[in-house]
Order: C-alpha cells, then sequence, then structure tokens
C-alpha cells in the first residue's frame, strides 16, 4: 500500500479551519488531524488552535544560550584579566567586576540572540528542500492544507477537502 | 590553570587602588619641582627634546597644536585674577604627573597604556592602536599624538645622527609622553643589579633634572626613604593618596596639581612666592 | 476632525503583494542617478580617507586638545539613528501596536545600515587602522588581551551585538518576505531569493517557531538597544572631563538616539510613500502617529537637556559650570543655539496636526531635527575638548576638508545600502501587512455583526418579541 500526499488549497482560513476540525472529529477514519500541516500566508495563532497542542522549543535555547553567555563572559573575561600579564591599571582591581558586568550582558544577548536563531533554522524545518507540493498561491492568498495519508484514506480526503470548496488539489505518491 | 589561578587569587585581584592594592612596589619614582627657584629658561624642554627623540614639528603645525612637547611650560599671565605684567607671567613645567590611578589607563582599548610596578605609567608604542582616548581622559593633556610621520622631516641629515639610539622614533598613530626617562632608570637599576646593591639616589636622574640650571627639578624614588624628593615630600608635608593634603603648617608651598581629581599624581610642585605688587 | 483608517481593510492580498514587488522592479533613471550621487560622495570618503591613511590623522585638523573631532561625533549621531528602527519595531510589536507593520521593515534596515555606517567611524578615527582587530578579544600566543575596563572595548561589543542583533532580526522577519519573492522572481533573484528564503514554506510549523523566536528577538533586542546607546554614552561619561562625566549621559543618549532615529524614520517614509507610491500602506494616520511619538521624545530629550544644565548649574562644579557656560557663550554657541532652536522649538510643528499632515512640511522639519542631532552630538564632543581642566591647554577646533569628506561620505554610503536595499528586498512587510488588513477586516465584520444582532434586538423587543438568534 503506497503513502500519499494531499494538498488541498482554500481561499480563505474559515474554510480551513472547518475542514480541519472536520478531520478532527475523524470524519475519515484512519486519518489523525496530527498528520496535518496547515500552511499559510500569514502567521495566525487562532486557527492554528484546532491542531491541537503543537509545543515550540525555541525558547529553551534561548535561555540555553543566555545561561551560557553570562557564565562564559564572566569566566572568560575574569579569566583574560588574571593571566594578562599587564594588570595594575589606573588603580582598578585586576578583575573589576562593574565593566565585566557590562559586557556579560552584551554577552548574554549575543549569545542568546544567536542561539535562538540557531533553534529557529533547526526547530522550523527551514534549510531543507521545499516539499514537491508546495504551491506558489500559499505565499499569496490562499491556506494549503497538507496531509500524508495511506491510499485508502486518499479518496476521502479529497472529497472532504472538495465540501470544503477547496479550490485546487494536489497529491503525490511519496513511495 | 587559569581558572585555578583566579579563583586562588581572588581577593587579591578584586583589591582596588584604595584597599591597597598594588602598592608593593620597589620603586616609585617621583619628582619635585620649585617654582621658586624655576626662571623659566625651558631648558628641560630642550633636554627633553635632545634626550627622548622628540620631533620638531614646525611653526606650522605647532599653531595648529600638533606639537610633540612632552615637557612644556605652561605660561599664565593673569593669576588669581590680578595682573602682574611687571612681575611678568607666572609659569610651571608641565610634564606627564605619572597618576598611581592614572585616568588614561583604564580607557586604553588594548591595555597599550599601564601601570608598572615602578610606579610608572608606561606607553607601549607598539601596541598602541591610536584611539586617543587616553588623551581625552587626562586632565592635564600631557599626552602627545603623532599626527603625522614626523621623523621624516624632523631630522634632515645629518641631524639623524644626534637621535638617542636607546629609544625609539616614533611614526604615526602612535601617542606618546613623558616616561621619567625610563630608559636612563632602566640603566640605573641594571647597574645596581650587577653591582648587587640598590639603586642609589641621583643615580637615575630625568634629562630635565640633569638640564635645570638652578635645580630646580628634583626626582628620585619616593620609596627610598632618604632620597632627596622623598624627603622634600615629606618636608612639605605633601601626601600620596589623598585628595586634599591636610598641612599642620598651611605657609608650606607643596602641592599637587588636580589631585582633588583622585588621580594621585607623583610630582609635586612648590608654590612660587610673589610679592605683592 | 480627521476621521481615517490607518489602513483599508478591504485591500486584496494579492495587491499588497503586487504593490511591494513592484517598487522593486525597474529602478528608474531617478533611481540610478541617487545610486551615482552616493557613489561619488563615497569617492570623496574615500580619498579623504586614503589621505589621512597614508599621512596620518593631522590632516583631519585633529591636535592636542581635539584628540577626537567629528569622527565620534558621526560615530555617535548614526548609533543615534540606528536606534530607533529595531527599538521601536520591538516595542510596538511587544505591545501588539499594528501600525508599525507597513513601516518597520525599512526602519529596521534604517537601523542596520546606520549601524554599519557608525561602526567605521570608530576605525576610521584610529591612528593606526591597520591594528583595529587588537580590540577584539582574541586568544593571541603573546598572551595579550584587550583592556576589557575600555569602554571602546564595551563600544567593541555592543556593536558587534547590536549589529548582529537587529541584522538578524530583520532577516527573520524577512524570511516569510522573501519566500514571496522567490515565488515570483525570474533569473538571478530567483536564486538569490532561493537561498535567501531558507526553504520557508509557510507551514505551521514554521509559522509557530517563527512567532516564538521573533517574540524572544523582541525582548532581546529592546534592553540591548538601550544598553548600547548607553554604552556608547560610557566613552564620555566614564571619562573624568568636566562635561562628560555626566550622570544623565545614559538616558540623555538613548533619548536622542530615540529622537534622530523617529526624524529620519519620518524622512523615509516621506521619501518611500513618495518615490514607491505606498501611499495605500504608508497611509497619513500613521504618519501622525510616527509624529506623535517623536514629538513625546522630543520633549524627553528637552527635559533631559534641562536637566543636565540645572544640576551642572546647581552642582557649583567649576570645570563643569564652565564648560556649559561655554557651549552656550562660547566659539561653539552657534552650534548650541541651532540645535537647541531645530531639537526643542521645531519640534512643536509635530503638535499641530495640519502641519503633521502635511508630507513635504513634514519633511523639512525631520531634517532639521536630525540638523540639530548632528549638531547635539559635536556640541557633546568638543567644547570639553577645547575646555577641559587644564586652561593652558584650551583650544577651538573646526574640522577640516578631510574629516568633512568623510563625514559626507558616509551619508553616500549609508544612501548607497539602503538604495541597494529598497531594490533587492521588500521594505514594506507584505505579510505583516495582510495580517494587519486580515485582523482589522475581521474585527471590522465582528463590529457590524454585534451592531446588526444589537438592532435587531431592540427591533425584536419593540416589535414582535421574538428573540433574534443570528449572533455572530
Amino acid at each position: 500500500m503506497s503513502k500519499h500526499c494531499v494538498m488541498g488549497l482554500f481561499s480563505d482560513f474559515d474554510e480551513a479551519f472547518a475542514a480541519i476540525s472536520d478531520i478532527r472529529k475523524t470524519k475519515v477514519p484512519g486519518v489523525s488531524v496530527d498528520d496535518v500541516t496547515l500552511k499559510s500566508p500569514i502567521e495566525h495563532p487562532e486557527i492554528e488552535e484546532v491542531l491541537g497542542e503543537r509545543p515550540v522549543h525555541v525558547q529553551k535555547f534561548t535561555l540555553f544560550g543566555a545561561i551560557f553567555g553570562v557564565t562564559f563572559g564572566f569566566f572568560f573575561l575574569a579569566g583574560a584579566q588574571a593571566t594578562f600579564l599587564v594588570q595594575p591599571q589606573g588603580g582598578k582591581a585586576v578583575v573589576p567586576l562593574p565593566s565585566n558586568f557590562v559586557l556579560m550582558y552584551e554577552m548574554l544577548i549575543f549569545f542568546a540572540v544567536w542561539c535562538t536563531f540557531f533553534a529557529y533554522l533547526f526547530l522550523s524545518g527551514l534549510l531543507r528542500k521545499r516539499h514537491t507540493l508546495y504551491s506558489e498561491k500559499v505565499s499569496l492568498d490562499q491556506v494549503g492544507i497538507l496531509i500524508d495519508v495511506d491510499e485508502d484514506c486518499l479518496e476521502p480526503i479529497k472529497d472532504l477537502f472538495k465540501r470544503h470548496k477547496a479550490l485546487e488539489i494536489r497529491e503525490e505518491v511519496l513511495r | 590553570m587559569s581558572l585555578e589561578n583566579l579563583l586562588g587569587n581572588w581577593s587579591q585581584y578584586r583589591k582596588g587602588h584604595e584597599e591597597g592594592g598594588f602598592h608593593d612596589y620597589k620603586h616609585l619614582w617621583g619628582m619635585a619641582i620649585d617654582l621658586d627657584i624655576c626662571i623659566g629658561c625651558n631648558a628641560c624642554a630642550t633636554a627633553c627634546y635632545a634626550e627622548n627623540n622628540l620631533a620638531v614639528v614646525g611653526k606650522e603645525r605647532f599653531e595648529k597644536g600638533q606639537a610633540m612637547h612632552w615637557l612644556r611650560l605652561e605660561r599664565y599671565w593673569d593669576q588669581n585674577e590680578l595682573d602682574h605684567p611687571a612681575q611678568g607671567a607666572s609659569f610651571l613645567p608641565m610634564m606627564c604627573q605619572q597618576c598611581d590611578a592614572a585616568t588614561c589607563e583604564p580607557v586604553c582599548p588594548v591595555a597599550a597604556t599601564y601601570h608598572t610596578p615602578d610606579g610608572l605609567n608606561a606607553q607601549v608604542y607598539n601596541r598602541c592602536i591610536g584611539s586617543r582616548y587616553c588623551s581625552n581622559n587626562c586632565p592635564y593633556r600631557n599626552r602627545y599624538f603623532n599626527f603625522y610621520s614626523y621623523y621624516e622631516d624632523s631630522w634632515p641629515e645629518p641631524l639623524n645622527m644626534q637621535l638617542n639610539p636607546d629609544l625609539t622614533v616614533r611614526d604615526k598613530g602612535v601617542m606618546e609622553k613623558c616616561t621619567f626617562c625610563v630608559q636612563r632608570i632602566r640603566v640605573a637599576k641594571d647597574n645596581a643589579k650587577m653591582e648587587n646593591r640598590p639603586v642609589a639616589d641621583g643615580e637615575a636622574m630625568t634629562a630635565c633634572a640633569q638640564a635645570c640650571p638652578t635645580n630646580a627639578i628634583v626626582f628620585g624614588d619616593y620609596m627610598d626613604k632618604d632620597s632627596q624628593v622623598a624627603k622634600l615630600w615629606k618636608k612639605h608635608q605633601v601626601k600620596l593618596r589623598l585628595t586634599k593634603q591636610n598641612k599642620e603648617n598651611p605657609e608650606l608651598r607643596g602641592y599637587r596639581i588636580f589631585e582633588e581629581l583622585n588621580v594621585d599624581p607623583s610630582v609635586m610642585y612648590l608654590e612660587r612666592v610673589r610679592e605683592e605688587v | 476632525m480627521y476621521n481615517e483608517k490607518d489602513i483599508n481593510e478591504q485591500i486584496a492580498w494579492a495587491k499588497i503583494n503586487a504593490d511591494v514587488l513592484r517598487s522593486m522592479e525597474n529602478p528608474r533613471k531617478g533611481y540610478w542617478l541617487a545610486v551615482l550621487i552616493c557613489v561619488l560622495m563615497l569617492i570623496c570618503a574615500a580619498f579623504a580617507e586614503y589621505i589621512q591613511y597614508t599621512t596620518g590623522m593631522g590632516p583631519a585638523n585633529l591636535n592636542n586638545p581635539h584628540m577626537w573631532g567629528m569622527y565620534i561625533s558621526t560615530f555617535v549621531f548614526w548609533i543615534g539613528m540606528s536606534h530607533s528602527g529595531t527599538l521601536l519595531s520591538a516595542i510596538l510589536h511587544i505591545i501588539h501596536a499594528d501600525w508599525r507593520k507597513p513601516i518597520y521593515r525599512f526602519a529596521e534596515a534604517m537601523t542596520t545600515f546606520s549601524l554599519m555606517t557608525a561602526g567605521l567611524f570608530p576605525i576610521i578615527h584610529l591612528g593606526r587602522v591597520w591594528n583595529m582587530y587588537w580590540v577584539l578579544p582574541y586568544v593571541s600566543d603573546r598572551g595579550h588581551w584587550p583592556n576589557f575596563r575600555s569602554p571602546l572595548v564595551w563600544d567593541a561589543f555592543a556593536i558587534s551585538t547590536y549589529l548582529s542583533a537587529s541584522m538578524l532580526f530583520l532577516f527573520i522577519g524577512m524570511i516569510p518576505d522573501l519566500a514571496i519573492c522567490r515565488d515570483n522572481a525570474k533569473g538571478w533573484r530567483k536564486k538569490l531569493y532561493t537561498v535567501l528564503s531558507l526553504g520557508w514554506m509557510g507551514t505551521d510549523r514554521q509559522w509557530r517557531n517563527f512567532r516564538k523566536t521573533y517574540l524572544l528577538m523582541a525582548c532581546f533586542l529592546i534592553p540591548l538597544a538601550v544598553s548600547v546607546h548607553s554604552i556608547v554614552s560610557a566613552d564620555f561619561a566614564m571619562s573624568i572631563m568636566p562635561g562628560w562625566h555626566v550622570t544623565t549621559f545614559p538616558p540623555y543618549f538613548v533619548a536622542g538616539a530615540l529622537y534622530s532615529g523617529c526624524a529620519a524614520i519620518i524622512t523615509l517614509f516621506v521619501l518611500l510613500r513618495y518615490f514607491f507610491r505606498f501611499e495605500e500602506y504608508m497611509t497619513t494616520p500613521i504618519m501622525e502617529k510616527t509624529c506623535k511619538l517623536t514629538f513625546a521624545i522630543a520633549m524627553v530629550w528637552t527635559y533631559l537637556n534641562l536637566v543636565e544644565f540645572c544640576s551642572v548649574w546647581y552642582g557649583h562644579d567649576i570645570y563643569n559650570k564652565e564648560v556649559l557656560i561655554a557651549k552656550a557663550t562660547g566659539p561653539y554657541a552657534w552650534v548650541f543655539w541651532i540645535m537647541i532652536f531645530c531639537g526643542s522649538v521645531v519640534p512643536f510643528t509635530l503638535a499641530v496636526q495640519k502641519l503633521r499632515r502635511h508630507m513635504p512640511t513634514m519633511f523639512v522639519v525631520s531634517l532639521l531635527l536630525n540638523l540639530s542631532m548632528f549638531f547635539e552630538r559635536w556640541m557633546i564632543v568638543a567644547p570639553t575638548l577645547s575646555m577641559s581642566h587644564d586652561p593652558h591647554q584650551w583650544d577651538i577646533m573646526y574640522a577640516s576638508v578631510v574629516q568633512w569628506a568623510i563625514v559626507f561620505g558616509s551619508f553616500g554610503w549609508f544612501g548607497l545600502l539602503f538604495l541597494v536595499f529598497v531594490k533587492i528586498f521588500p521594505s514594506v512587510s507584505m505579510y505583516e501587512v495582510k495580517e494587519m488588513v486580515f485582523h482589522r477586516r475581521r474585527h471590522l465584520v465582528n463590529e457590524e455583526a454585534a451592531a446588526r444582532f444589537h438592532r435587531r434586538k431592540d427591533d425584536s423587543q419593540t416589535t414582535t418579541g421574538e428573540p433574534g438568534l443570528e449572533g455572530a
């Protein structure tokens, strides 16, 4: 039995919302809402709620970056100052906390921001080849629902899409 | 390991000037300048030019304020809002005050200026990138910047033969300033070390002090209690690490310029006594 | 009086795409002329820098008390410019002020480019430029480190952090738009956008992570932007010089930065609106909101100025007071009074509704405000240098042709970057304008439905008594 990928394009969010709600209510046996990918031209948290709880983990990496930045910052700066040949300066302590705090603050943000960025690239599934079913209309004004289904569920899903006035339905065989 | 070093010596690394950080000086070079003896002959400035390979910049650049005189004679015509045209200007030789809490040091981005264990405020020409922050933060404005490659036309042949081989000629883009003739101090210390004895008073002598016809400039080691400079400081009840001197006798003439800024200069001036007009 | 909407809710999404994409196509003759002018300005600066590089800092007219001249004041000016783009964008994003959406993209680009301009100045002003990397904390086998106490090193840290963070913020916010460009482009542009959009497909996973990331970045950028200009002010405030050693400098600098940045936003707003015919997106009400914000910041800046003057005046510190008096009466007094006039009096035009709706007036006013800010930075740097503690070293310096050429060229460099940007990247955020339109339309629909519902309920109560059920 082959696996298929179907994408329906809808003209607005309400239709897509209704379609996903139907999938959620398991109008089509063997298809779960977890397999659904919603594609939209704008971000829209209210609509995504229908997809159920889908967690985001970026902030954990941000926290890691921030903590790493500030601790690494401190030991890096203080270590450099303590091992530097040129120590006595202007009557100040060798490891002056106030100025180190300023730099630690900057390093906190520096590492946190870069960690966030790389976590984002990694976690949001960027830097990959685009899906063959990608439609340019999604970046214009249509909402797409992408779903991986078994062959026997293919027709019912297409019917469901059609019921909700899908403008276009594309499909391809995965393997 | 540096982490071990850092944690082991933590309390020492945290001591600043006020808590006695870095006070275990072997030497602390200081100066006393008696303005009452000073006749304003400029011999000190000339000697400084000769000793330290200072570039002569020419009239035009001098007028622009791009001169390199490490030691300058400041002249003031209206002291205390009274004119003394009959007595002439009041003046003082001004060189780097080798501050203990030097404001130029913490602001240098590359640590090209730092404090030596001798209490000198050293300038590393090779390390300087010319951000000029040190000069901006010097209340005495005693740091001089090489705005041009002055050496190219300062010593035309055969004047280049007069250059002092003990120190470098600076190129454009670096800051420089009075070093208390550190090359002479170096020689004195080396000689003393070879003969296994302490540096004697007067052994290290700056070019300005040597050239002064009236001996107005006294240079020596402040840590050596018997040195002439230490005695003078004591006599005039001027102490280091104070922002305001509390003298028993207010008639004593010793003072340090801008000591209220807490920069802790190492040069004591003795006030000039002027008669009433 | 005027009751307009920030944006017309009925704009079709396709039209938004088309309008913004159109702005990126077919540069007209005027565009190339502008590019040419910018390149010529840049050539002036390059020539001046060549002179300075080969002969030293002398030709710039710098001298013993005036070790920092217009280079540093221009540096502060450009850093200030860089402030409002990202900072306002981030703050308005966090407080859900959606009128930011049509204008934030070019404002953020302005941030990034003015930061790239500003970063050049500390490098240009170095006596030995070729050794500039010594400021960076790299591991050297000689055991050398930069001096972490120095505010100039803080600058290097702060600027690199701010530059990378604001570039990432700009870039992340642009990824969905780059995907739109990719889908509509041909030729080399297609290749470029394919790489830059990083395979964006608009899936829910991407949007979810995007939302979170964008919010996190905004949260970091606000304190970062504030800290960057505080650190720039530390270049002055950490010194012991009269007129620099001022505790209120960090907020004063941040306010000044926001001020010049907002003024620059107004300038570019007018230009983009006119040249790209973005009247439907950069609307008069949004302009009004920006003007009100600028006015508020102008008053904060004026207040902080007064605080500084008063605290110096009543502080009775002789050196500080001397510098303050010299500012108002000394050789640079004309600069000072132009600064006060353009910075504190001219902004009152922003408070007049008729004037702030008139784009040409606002264009001129915004330029005047930035002139004031440019002078403000000169008034921070120069009077202190000319009148420090030691009266023997008092001196007046005016910048030479070399300094002016480099400062002049920096505007060309900024202009060039911006001109390249507006033709390669969408200067209005398409997806966010779509969101704005979508949410407002939905809001409108809901409101109308509610109104209808209430009307019907009233009708039914008075006439038939049937309950009105058609709610949403």
